[in-house]
């Protein structure tokens, strides 16, 4: 397995800052009905970026 | 471009990649998306082979996502980092000679005016700063002077980083790198200040760390472009590989840079390009 970033689906509250900090295209999927974004594990890199803008500590390399 | 091209022939449809098939289904072409839009469609870039965690690959990102019409986008791009990744983005691209990116990108401006005179059919350069501010500095600067309708955007890493870390004019003085040893001995160019003084209409520094900023920069550059005349976006983008920082400090780097004054975002506008912003922005 991997590592990739994972999403805390409970902190999360769906600004979007993770999804224009990542260098990565397409790794973040934004669900407007719930608020939350997704991960898309097979396209992260664990490069830990998002992980030190998300404000709400929403994000975990693991 | 013809949207049309892109449709995959029916019956062929199971064999294409899975890719290409999201393209096609949740394209941004026509859509008229912009950077806020990020994470609801396909992204014009597709998985590329840049670090974990590079500055350029994230203004590269940033940058294709801001474009007003990809659909009618032409990117000229030059050898380096960012080469990496073209053949990953999902619009018309030419990789040139090192340095030579401006001059093709006039000559396919001035072709692209003749062969359709009443469509706008945007050329942009996108360079790092070795193909930009070193090496192809003479033609950069040239197609400047002639005042062509082009935009020139460098990915500033502050380094060659593709060859394994050689200072370039756009290193800060005393950079160490892998391949500069003792440190740059001389001061970081100003490029900005130059396309300014060369005629350019439009001129401005940002950085991903502040991506709406980013987006309305480039977004502005792209269509004085079309009007006016020659504009230029410097985008500072931090490389972990060869200034050996973690990963995921990209932008808090970028952010403690700018905290230390040693990085600032600028903008200058022409008068002429003020008033055709104005004119389009008060249409909104």
């Amino acid at each position: 397995m991997y590592l990739s970033v994972r999403v805390d689906k409970e902190k999360c509250i769906g600004c979007k800052i993770c999804i224009t900090s990542c260098p990565e295209p397409n790794v973040f999927i934004f669900l407007p009905e719930q608020k939350l974004v997704e991960v898309n594990e097979s396209r992260c890199k664990a490069c830990g970026l998002c992980t030190t803008v998300c404000a709400k500590e929403a994000l975990k390399i693991g | 471009m013809k949207t049309g091209m892109l449709k995959i022939s029916p019956g062929f449809e199971d064999i294409m990649p899975p890719e290409y098939r999201e393209l096609v289904d949740n394209g941004p072409y026509g859509k008229n998306y912009g950077i806020g839009d990020l994470g609801s469609y396909k992204e014009l870039l597709e998985e590329h082979p840049l670090c974990a965690g590079c500055g350029l690959a994230l203004s590269l990102r940033l940058t294709l996502a801001s474009l007003p019409m990809p659909e009618d986008t032409v990117i000229v791009g030059s050898t380096g980092c960012s080469a990496l990744a073209f053949p990953q983005v999902a619009l018309h691209n030419i990789h040139s000679l090192f340095g030579n990116q401006n001059a093709v990108a006039s000559g396919l401006k001035r072709a692209l005016k003749l062969r359709f005179p009443d469509k706008e059919k945007d050329v942009v350069v996108i360079a790092g700063d070795g193909a930009t501010a070193d090496i192809g500095l003479d033609m950069v600067m040239q197609s400047w002077l002639r005042r062509e309708k082009i935009t020139t955007i460098m990915l500033d890493n502050e380094a060659y980083a593709n060859t394994g870390g050689q200072e370039s004019g756009m290193s800060m003085q005393g950079a160490v790198l892998n391949m500069a040893p003792t440190g740059k001995k001389f001061p970081k160019l100003s490029l900005p200040e130059i396309a300014q003084t060369c005629g350019c209409a439009y001129v401005a520094a940002a950085s991903p760390a502040k991506p709406k900023q980013l987006a309305k920069v480039v977004r502005r550059a792209i269509l004085v472009a079309r009007e006016i005349g020659p504009t230029y976006v410097q985008l500072y983008s931090p490389c972990p590989t060869n200034y050996k920082f973690n990963p995921k400090e990209t932008v808090s780097l970028i952010k403690q840079r700018e905290k230390d004054g040693l990085y600032q975002s600028k903008e200058y506008i022409s008068q002429e390009a003020k008033a055709f912003l104005e004119s389009i922005e008060v249409k909104k």
